[in-house]
């Protein structure tokens, strides 16, 4: 039970994690990512867990719930 | 600051029953306040089933549940008010602070929290708390901090943030003060009238309590009301009162009513609505009467949250912005601000830090539905003929 969250204070809107997660996250319209709420499976946790890693600011982890 | 201090009662008075009034006058209003236990307290706010009523209504045995058995850091209480409209909290801490000190002094003893904070930013308020405070001996820290007083700085995790010292803006991870507020050690933290709730409770018992209100939620509530009203004010209610009941006894003009303040809904209709949590929220009553433009209202409502918002947040920051743009065009008769407002309503909500922008969209959602034909009338370019007269007060606005 993986999904990706935002911290939002943190986030600048870079747009990386669009590129790197384009199943899980689109941006909207000022360049901020739209979460699709989507699962993560255990055999996309370690591409999941790199693309968390490249967000410039941080703001992106990882809720086991 | 717009004085309001005119205060009523429809049924019990209990909040309300001893206004201005020193420790020794009040102790002859309500009685000594009985030494009760953790688990006392937590009976007794199952029984009545006591929610927080600051507005997210949150019940609070659940909260005094979820503190660890030992080690609680501190009571907090959040004096900051920050609805523009609201006045009940204020008219508490000026007018009875020994009852909402009754409050937090009984469960911080009750839990052993050592340390009693109290957050307030209004100037009034604390010097009354401070006087209050010169009269008792509760062998308790109990602190009055000055607060910012932004919309979002009243949020529950903004407010633990200033009263350590730093930014009062919300921080990006969800914790609960019960597990990490004051010096990230467990903490209670609710609003001022439910403090002076649960001063009440103690004394009456639950049975006591129960005797006016819902069955669900008994006892009393406090409401402001405002707007297009003969006498705007505080009110003490039962729980459960009718809304028109309300509005009668205000006089308020009929026409729309917007219920639990700016991050609140505008009703259809009013008749037939009981006024109970959570829907009521921190009890906040506007009425817009008939003679002002509903959308012109709410374009200046939607430039002040636009104000408030702690700027930490993207989606917040822009989509507020752009919000305040689509109603201004929508006013105007342009259909694609209509468009854009629906889009960027859509966008906003669960993409913050606090709730404050799913609150605004949450207002402005229901002003589209509830005002549909002023909408139609502004779009055919028309507009509806009435000025935005600022019924709904805004801050630092003109009324």
């Amino acid at each position: 039970m993986n999904k990706v969250e935002i911290d939002w204070t943190r986030c600048d809107g870079h747009g990386l994690c669009a590129g790197l997660m384009p199943d899980d996250i689109v941006l909207d319209e000022w360049g901020f990512p739209v979460l699709r709420g989507r699962e993560i499976t255990t055999g996309e946790l370690p591409d999941a867990r790199r693309a968390i890693l490249a967000c410039p600011a941080l703001a992106l982890r990882l809720t086991s719930r | 600051m717009i004085t309001m201090d005119d205060t009523r009662v429809i049924g019990e008075a209990r909040l309300l029953a001893g206004l201005d009034q020193d420790l020794h006058h009040h102790l002859s209003t309500y009685g000594p306040l009985p030494q009760l236990t953790r688990e006392d307290y937590v009976q007794l706010c199952e029984a009545v089933g006591l929610r927080g009523r600051g507005g997210a209504a949150f019940p609070v045995a659940l909260k005094l549940q979820d503190l660890p058995a030992r080690g609680v850091e501190a009571v907090v209480v959040n004096g900051s008010e920050s609805e523009p409209v609201s006045r009940k909290d204020r008219l508490l801490l000026t007018r009875s602070p020994h009852l909402v000190l009754d409050g937090a002094v009984g469960l911080a003893h009750a839990l052993r929290a050592p340390h009693v904070l109290i957050g307030v930013h209004d100037t009034a308020a604390a010097t009354s708390l401070r006087e209050a405070l010169m009269e008792r001996d509760d062998h308790l820290a109990i602190e009055v901090r000055d607060t910012p007083g932004r919309f979002v700085a009243g949020e529950a995790r903004a407010l633990l943030s200033a009263l350590e010292g730093r930014a009062a803006v919300p921080p990006g991870r969800r914790v609960l003060p019960t597990r990490s507020g004051v010096h990230r050690r467990p903490t209670f933290l609710s609003n001022v009238e439910t403090f002076a709730q649960l001063a009440v409770l103690a004394r009456l018992g639950s049975r006591g309590f129960s005797s006016t209100g819902l069955i669900r939620e008994p006892g009393t509530q406090l409401l402001t009301i405002d707007g297009a009203v003969q006498r705007p004010g505080v009110i003490e209610t039962p729980t459960g009162v009718l809304l028109d009941t309300v509005l009668q006894y205000a006089g308020a003009e009929p026409g729309p009513v917007l219920l639990g303040g700016y991050h609140g809904r505008w009703l259809p209709r009013t008749d037939g609505v009981t006024l109970q949590r959570p829907e009521v929220s921190a009890g906040i009553i506007l009425a817009l009467g008939s003679a002002t433009c509903p959308l012109g209202e709410v374009t200046r409502v939607a430039e002040w949250l636009r104000s408030q918002s702690a700027g930490q947040c993207g989606p917040c920051v822009f989509g507020l912005a752009a919000l305040v743009d689509d109603f201004a065009r929508l006013t105007i008769g342009d259909r694609q601000g209509w468009y854009d407002a629906q889009r960027h309503l859509g966008l906003i909500p669960g993409r913050g830090a606090c709730a404050h922008p799913d609150g605004a969209a949450r207002f402005l959602t229901s002003a589209l539905e509830v005002f549909d034909d002023d909408v139609r009338r502004h779009l055919s370019g028309q507009g509806c003929g009435r000025p935005a007269l600022g019924v709904l007060p805004v801050p630092g606005g003109t009324r």
